[in-house]
């Protein structure tokens, strides 16, 4: 048999997926085959449908690349929702107290608000990982906690929209807002450029190098010269940049304004596209489009077919299982290729 | 090997195939939806389920109801991100439903939206207040604090410590507050006529983030409550409040009071404790409504559904009959205003 390549495992592990989700779906009494070609004629099937896959996509290639990049220098970044929000209520801010800039300053700007924001949060888990050594799963998680908690704060007393009932800040300017490019939501292509980016700075740079040095072995990079400290720290930071890029793009294209609710979900749905995608910048982009498909045709699905919407999240459980899974790289005799989802909690 | 996962695969397919040859289309008895004569009614939920055993449920019931009084079609969209309200109407919009139903206060604004772009169907808005009047979008809104008031009202009657509770969702969804604030000025009006000085009740929110959808914290909430020597609780806001009456329950002694809907009914687990239920008749209003949006009486802005208590059940034989008669004697007082519910609306 020949060598299995990278796309084997994340193939199959949709397809099992897809097949087991069938039979829950016919467990209800709906014909699955129904079921699936309504999700994918509603995402992939038409402009309208595919419009708003990417858009549902945009934010999911970038958490997804926040995990993946990290992923790449041995950390498992848990943390991209929170960072994700801080980024999207930064740049929520920047998007409505800066009066009267142009779009072109004030776009970037915003942006810049939601990057740097999403890299702070990121920056305290990773500088723990380096100085003290506590583990980032740990530390990525409670940050979640605290982010949440904070943004909801903030968007209910500081930043709050004056006379109304509602937790959430003012609409953004609409010398802010991301326009639509050729009909598709532009924030797609500065997702997919930062894929491309980041697949340049590891392959060709030296600092990609020792990123990937150290992901694979931290203690031979060591010996070798690299600055452990410096690669966790900077992997921490671009991933926690890239992931608050992900909030912004999605306040200041999709929702205009911070609302605790808007952003469930997307962080950790970045870990599934990022291992899905098996830690490749490339190769977050057709799992996000895989993924942001399945979500925005989900309640299409239930207005056919009567399918509940969960079934998308049942879905993507199963695509994670099967992917980090390693029965089935075992059952497809493949080496366990690619990248190890942690670097064990010794390290 | 993988030719033999590939042939598992296939084979177990080709199974699945056979399971599902036996299965009913769903999606027959809609057909007629958007031609002339069909009257077809679309609900689109909050970010709960039609089975929530509050708010979704009775929105769906009545629509239910109310298609079936008007020999219309209903069906429903179950939303899981808020930022999908405005995807979902659409899809009914898209369809030629006639009457589309949105569920919630925290969907006001995709409605009035979608009541703009589609100004021939009629909308109706759960718990949706109209500070402007739109011709095709209803609210229909509750008094919700004389429902609190008289739930309030019966808790002082029946409290032996004195100290009453309440376990809510957000203050910032204004229902809430009301349901809250008016059942603490119904406990005030008995302690006055009672010549008792009790406690002010404790009015305990949710942060707002999962306000509706956190029995964890209702739990715990109310179980510190028990510890304190609160008898009489009021569970309002979704599972959230739900949370709060399974745990009281498990509590001999002490009293719960649901909210929405009789809860007797949809909470079971919780009849140990429940008393009853400040109930608001969504199911009512929303067939009310379909009714009116049929034949064409219905009125934009707002449309004033009923309240009530549920009944005792269980409860009858040990509340005291002058209670009952007290609190019997009350109910229209509050509902026509001759006894305001003191609270700022």
């Amino acid at each position: 048999m020949k060598k299995l390549t990278g796309l084997t495992v994340p193939l199959f592990s949709v397809l099992i997926a897809l097949f087991f989700g069938g039979i829950m779906i016919a467990i209800q009494g709906i014909n699955p085959f129904l079921a699936y070609e309504v999700l994918f004629t509603k995402a992939f099937g038409s402009v309208d449908g595919i419009a708003s896959t990417l858009a549902k996509a945009t934010p999911l290639i970038l958490s997804g690349l926040a995990v993946a990049i990290c992923l790449r220098a041995g950390l498992f970044n848990i943390g991209a929702q929170g960072q994700l929000i801080s980024g999207a209520l930064a740049s929520a801010w920047a998007g409505y107290y800066f009066v009267g800039l142009p779009s072109l300053v004030h776009i970037p700007l915003a942006l810049l608000f939601g990057a740097t924001f999403g890299a702070l949060v990121a920056l305290i888990a990773g500088a723990l990982k380096a100085y003290r050594g506590v583990h980032e799963v740990i530390t990525t998680i409670m940050l979640n906690s605290m982010v949440i908690a904070m943004a909801d704060y903030l968007a209910s007393t500081p930043f709050k929209e004056p006379d109304q009932p509602l937790t959430r800040t003012p609409a953004i300017q609409e010398s802010a807002r991301i326009p639509d490019l050729l009909g598709l939501p532009f924030g797609f292509f500065i997702a997919v450029a930062f894929s491309i980016a980041l697949w340049w700075l590891l392959k060709n740079t030296t600092t990609g190098f020792r990123i990937e040095t150290i992901g694979k072995n931290r203690h031979a990079g060591w010996y070798a010269g690299i600055s452990v400290k410096r690669v966790i720290i900077l992997s921490m930071l671009v991933g926690g940049g890239v992931a608050g890029t992900a909030g912004a793009i999605e306040t200041l294209s999709i929702t205009g304004r911070f609302e605790p609710a808007f952003n469930a979900g997307l962080g950790f749905d970045g870990i599934t596209v990022a291992l899905l995608g098996r830690a490749n910048p490339i190769g977050v982009i057709p799992a996000a489009i895989l993924i942001g498909g399945m979500r925005a045709a989900g309640s299409t699905v239930q207005f056919r077919t009567g399918v509940s919407p969960e079934i998308v999240d049942l879905l993507l459980a199963l695509i994670l299982f099967f992917v980090t899974a390693p029965i089935l790289a075992r059952l497809l005799k493949s080496r366990h290729d690619g990248v190890s989802v942690t670097s064990g909690w010794s390290n | 090997m993988l030719k033999r996962l590939a042939a598992i695969v296939a084979a177990l397919s080709l199974s699945l195939f056979g399971l599902v040859a036996c299965s009913s289309d769903s999606s027959t008895s809609e057909a007629d939806c958007g031609s002339e004569g069909a009257f077809c009614i679309g609900l689109v939920t909050d970010t709960g389920k039609v089975d929530d055993k509050s708010f979704n449920q009775s929105a769906w019931e009545g629509a239910q109801e109310g298609a079936e009084a008007v020999g219309g079609f209903a069906k429903y969209i179950e939303t899981l991100d808020p930022k999908d309200y405005a995807t979902n109407i659409g899809q009914f919009a898209d369809a030629g439903y006639n009457v589309i139903i949105g569920v919630g206060f925290l969907m006001a604004e995709a409605m009035a939206t979608a009541a703009a772009t589609y100004p021939d169907i009629k909308f109706i808005g759960v718990d949706q207040f109209q500070g402007t009047a739109v011709p095709n979008l209803t609210g229909l809104v509750f008094p919700e604090d004389k429902a609190g008031f008289l739930a309030g009202y019966l808790a002082g009657n029946i409290t032996t410590s004195g100290k009453t509770g309440a376990v809510l969702g957000t203050d910032v969804v204004p229902p809430v507050r009301y349901f809250g604030e008016g059942f603490r000025n119904g406990v005030a009006y008995a302690a006055k006529e009672l010549g008792k000085n009790y406690p002010e009740t404790k009015l305990v929110y949710h942060a707002p983030d999962n306000a509706f959808n956190d029995p964890a914290w209702g739990g715990a909430t109310a179980k510190q409550m028990l510890s304190q020597g609160y008898d009489v609780i009021f569970g309002a806001g979704g599972n959230t409040g739900n949370g709060a009456l399974l745990q009281i329950a498990k509590t001999p002694g002490a009293y719960c009071i649901g909210v929405d809907t009789d809860q007797w009914g949809t909470v079971p687990e919780a009849q140990p404790c429940l008393v009853t239920s400040a109930m608001k008749l969504i199911d009512k209003g929303v067939a009310a409504l379909i009714a009116q949006a049929k034949d064409g009486s219905i009125a934009g802005g707002n449309y004033f559904g009923e309240v009530g208590l549920a009944p005792y059940h269980d409860f009858e034989s040990k509340i005291s009959m002058e209670i009952q008669d007290k609190v019997t004697a009350l109910v229209p007082q509050v509902l026509d205003g001759t006894v305001p519910t003191g609270v700022k609306l």
